[in-house]
């Protein structure tokens, strides 16, 4: 049997792409996951992996541009290289072929489904284990959700591909490799009498074994105090002891459940240490956070980043909005926020400074004819940053309803890859913390980044006058590589004239 | 001196409180007001009751099992003179080690009785009267309990003793009589009765060991009857009179009518009080209970902040192990550390030959509670380790819920039971079912095969050695 390499979907707007250089050869055995090509499209290059082991034999010839979705090349199952998960299953076939064949599906043949770690984005290559839903010896339906598994950008769910008897093989907590095996699954009808048996007849699960699970969730002495200690409840953990006690390990591998978390500002939730205890605390980080500090450190060390200030009177967009929000409210189900009025005021000051909209690419510069905003989001896990795309043609409203789509599956973890992906320009409030002032660091590979502050009544100078009026300090943190002081500075004036005076948006002037 | 912890009493719970205070970095202190350390437990208690069960049990298995066993002895005599000074050894090596494992743990030992200035102040009044204070952020009342006596029979500590007196006899008694049938007094009057003396027990209830499951009080006064023990049941005591070397107890039967019993001497073992006496618990406003007991919350902590209570000075089973529990439960809790104490499952055991050992739910209260449940027994008569070591009195008793199987009580009677009850403990402390203790394997031969056979017994009425 041979499996078909096909172009995989590298980005939206990428439909062709180039074969770049072959790594191995045709008729070169191959391993999962071993580098086969590079291909090349517009955006950038891309390394394409084995997905399984066998023979390759090439169809397409370096240089050659074919479609997304196009046969490169197969893998043709045998030889040495067979991967040691199927010997097993491929000895059992040789051994009683007519058996096999003969069984047909689903009637339990012992057939064992390996449930990897799916590629769930070009740029993850791990993943951490999170929350089992399932454990080891239950019986699984397709579509039912397994586990949930945090990679360093969202969190995804895990769910059956096949029914039959789950067998856990990573624990929560576990980092794995995209491929890497999280479960396996026992193919078969036939164990899903089992626990109907035992439910429906509870007064004989006491004689006959195992059937009983009135201790799951019952936390061992060590594994109680562990628990009280982190403010965990039994309930929200997963024992994987005997009949699903917990564990002294899972007390220790407990965490919090998100939206406890959430409740901590930030998810920045270190434990409480007692008064007076000395006591540290160490915790591993999640991918997600090992992701946000690479690749902030790497901002800072690959850029030429600098920070310009300006200040912008609200009061205008404040009586706008106090005129209009309920109308709006009414008229649309949603609240007219800042968001709206920025949102547009970056769009417009964009489209006359691309070079803010742009971005380094090797030894080019790339730049966009739209504007795809991001926005910081802090989400339970850390820091996330949705994509609102061409919100430069999007009204007040659409903006509006889009921040708080987003913001809502930032909040639950819910956010896409592809939602996350992209962006020209990012937008970062710290205001809503109660910040004055900060320089934010550029959402890379962008090149320039607006942070909005909070805002506080000052005494202003109009006309020679003081008035109080409501300000809020704006920086626009910006890589000095492709952007020059004159269209940095000029942007920021150029959204804080937007800002002042909100018909300018209208107009376009 | 300022210590972050001041730990009145040194008992299992004192000391144990003292050592896991000391682990978790608390600047610690400990206050006793006799010269030894380890209070009732280690002097006057468990330690040398222990060694003179012992030592009569061999006494007793020499002159009654050994021809049996097929050894033969001349001139076999008790040298009880012998038998106390090695009761002496073995408390002064127990004490030594609890005064070695204070210093190694840098716990400053202060000799004196503790009593309280305020909150956070200390008096410790030495024998001698002189005293010294002490500055503490915490404290821990471990003051432990003192014999209980009853108007009609006032202690003169030579006839009419407590089981202090008791462990330090000079003779063997002709005729013991042991007023209350509990732990204490089954096990001194097992000593005495072993080495010859005659044993009356003389108790209010109908049982013997009234706290434990009515089917191990059965068993124990039918075995205890086999070795000479005379019982007399609902019969509370009025009198007793001391005549030179004879007392004489006078008794009133369920009919009314007074009995008097005369023996050379007679042991008070009616229960212990919680010991507050001299703490000054006024001064600080500590409440005590209608029975005198320091008043605690769940978290042992007194009705003032930083006053913690532990063992048999607070409410609860008077046990050395319930102590220790206790004591580190607070100390950990001193330091924000959230450990549990289990009390449902602190075992209870008695000293006697065959020990009585139980935990959980007795059948009494399942039944009180309405809670269905099975039961599964098995006699060490069918053990073959039982058999070898000529100890076949007893059994082994599981109580499993009738739906889930999950153990809910275990109560034993049989060699080594003191010992056993730890597989009980653990196996509840995780919910065991009896079926999964009877799937675990247990070396044979052992005694241990017994539980193993009661929990086969209770999973599915099948033993398989019965």
């Amino acid at each position: 049997m041979a499996l078909d390499i096909k172009i995989p979907a590298v980005g939206e707007s990428i439909t062709e792409v180039t074969i770049g250089k072959w790594v191995k050869k045709d008729g070169d055995t191959v391993k999962a996951d071993e580098l086969l090509l590079e291909i090349e499209s517009d955006k950038a290059t891309f390394e394409l992996n084995s997905e399984a082991a066998g023979v390759l034999r090439i169809k397409a010839k370096e240089g050659d541009v074919v479609q997304v979705g196009a046969v490169i090349a197969s893998i043709e199952d045998g030889g040495v290289a067979a991967k040691p998960a199927d010997a097993p299953a491929a000895k059992a076939e040789s051994a009683a072929p007519a058996a096999t064949k003969a069984a047909a599906p689903s009637a339990g043949t012992g057939e064992v489904k390996e449930i990897k770690v799916p590629a769930v984005g070009e740029s993850i290559s791990e993943v951490t284990i999170g929350t089992w839903a399932k454990k080891t010896g239950d019986f699984v339906q397709v579509e039912d959700l397994l586990c949930e598994i945090e990679s360093d950008k969202a969190t995804f769910e895990l769910r059956a591909e096949v029914a039959g008897t789950l067998e856990t093989v990573a624990k929560q907590g576990d980092v794995l490799p995209i491929g890497g095996l999280v479960c396996k699954i026992k193919v078969g009808a036939g164990s899903a009498a089992a626990p109907q048996a035992a439910t429906s007849a509870p007064a004989a699960t006491a004689a006959s074994s195992g059937g009983s699970d009135y201790a799951k969730g019952h936390a061992a002495p060590a594994a109680a105090k562990i628990l009280d200690e982190k403010g965990i409840s039994t309930s929200s953990v997963q024992g994987t002891g005997k009949d699903g006690r917990i564990t002294k390990e899972d007390a220790q591998n407990a965490q919090n459940k998100p939206v406890e978390k959430a409740a901590a500002s930030n998810g920045v939730s270190a434990p409480k240490a007692p008064a007076g205890s000395r006591v540290d605390d160490r915790q591993k980080m999640t991918s997600l956070r090992k992701t946000i500090s690479r690749r902030l450190v790497a901002v800072k060390n690959e850029t030429a980043m600098l920070t310009t200030f300006n200040e912008v009177n609200m009061k205008p967009i404040m009586d706008l909005r106090a005129k209009h929000k309920d109308a709006f409210k009414e008229k649309n189900g949603v609240n007219l926020g800042f968001m709206s009025f920025f949102t547009k005021a970056v769009c417009q000051a964009l489209l006359e400074y691309p070079s803010v909209n742009a971005y380094i690419d090797g030894e080019e510069i790339v730049y966009h004819n739209y504007c795809d905003v991001s926005i910081a989001v802090s989400a339970p896990k850390g820091l996330v940053v949705p994509v609102i795309r061409n919100a430069e043609t999007m009204s007040f409203v659409e903006v509006e309803k889009e921040v708080v789509r987003l913001a809502l599956k930032a909040r639950d973890n819910k956010l896409t890859i592809d939602e996350m992906s992209g962006g020209t320009f990012t937008i970062t409030n710290g205001g809503i913390f109660g910040s004055m002032m900060s320089t934010p660091i550029i959402n890379a590979p962008q090149s320039a980044i607006l942070g909005m502050h909070n805002i506080v009544e000052r005494p202003m100078a109009v006309s020679g006058q003081v008035v109080i009026l409501p300000m809020m300090y704006l920086a626009l943190s910006y890589d000095h590589r492709i952007i020059d002081g004159r269209e940095s500075v000029g942007f920021l004036v150029r959204v804080k004239q937007l800002l002042e005076d909100p018909t300018r948006l209208l107009l376009g002037v | 001196m300022s210590y972050d912890v001041v730990i009145i009493g040194s008992g299992p719970g004192g000391y144990v409180a003292a050592i896991r205070c000391a682990q978790v970095g608390l600047k610690t202190a400990i206050v006793e007001k006799y010269s030894s350390l380890g209070g009732t437990c280690l002097n006057v208690g468990c330690i040398p009751s222990k060694a003179l069960l012992d030592s009569s049990e061999h006494y007793h298995n020499a002159a009654h099992t050994f021809k049996t066993h097929g050894i033969e002895l001349k001139d076999l005599k008790v040298d009880l003179g012998q038998m106390i000074k090695r009761k002496g050894d073995v408390v002064k090596q127990t004490v030594d080690g609890i005064n070695f494992l204070m210093k190694k743990n840098k716990i400053d030992v202060y000799t004196g009785m503790g009593s309280f200035v305020n909150k956070n102040k200390i008096k410790v009044t030495a024998a001698d009267g002189k005293t010294q204070e002490i500055e503490t952020k915490n404290v821990i009342i471990a003051t432990g309990s003192k014999p209980i006596s009853i108007p009609p029979v006032p202690i003169d500590k030579k006839r009419i003793i407590t089981s202090t007196e008791a462990l330090n006899l000079t003779e063997v008694p002709k005729h013991l009589i042991v007023i209350g049938g509990g732990v204490i007094g089954l096990e001194l009057g097992s000593v005495y009765s072993r080495l010859g003396a005659k044993v009356t027990v003389v108790e209010f209830l109908d049982t013997l060991i009234p706290a434990m499951d009515r089917g191990l009080g059965r068993e124990l006064q039918k075995v205890l009857s086999k070795q000479g023990f005379e019982f007399l049941f609902k019969h509370k005591v009025v009198g007793a009179e001391t005549k030179g070397k004879e007392v004489t107890v006078k008794a009133e039967n369920a009919e009314g009518q007074v009995v008097e019993i005369k023996g050379d001497y007679v042991l008070v073992a009616i229960g212990r009080k919680a010991y507050t006496e001299g703490l000054n618990l006024e001064a600080v406003g500590v409440k005590v209970d209608e029975r005198g007991r320091v008043d605690v919350n769940d978290h042992l902590e007194t009705s003032v902040p930083g006053i913690y209570a532990i063992g048999d000075v607070v409410k609860g089973a008077m046990l050395a192990h319930k102590a220790e529990e206790e004591g580190t439960f607070v100390a950990e809790r001193l330091v924000g550390q959230k450990p549990h104490v289990n009390y449902n499952l602190i075992p209870g055991v008695v000293y006697t030959w065959p020990e009585v050992a139980a935990v959980g739910y007795t059948e009494e209260q399942l039944k009180e509670a309405g809670r269905a449940y099975k039961v599964g027994s098995f006699p060490f008569k069918a053990s073959g380790r039982a058999r070898a070591s000529m100890d076949l009195d007893g059994f082994v008793k599981v109580l499993a819920d009738k739906t889930t199987d999950e153990i809910l009580g275990v109560h034993m009677i049989g060699p080594r039971a003191a010992d056993m009850i730890a597989e009980a403990v653990v196996a509840m402390e995780f919910r065991a079912s009896a079926e999964d203790v009877s799937r675990m394997s247990h070396a044979h031969p052992t005694f241990t095969e017994s539980m193993r056979e009661a929990c086969l017994a209770a999973t599915d009425n099948r033993p398989i050695h019965m």
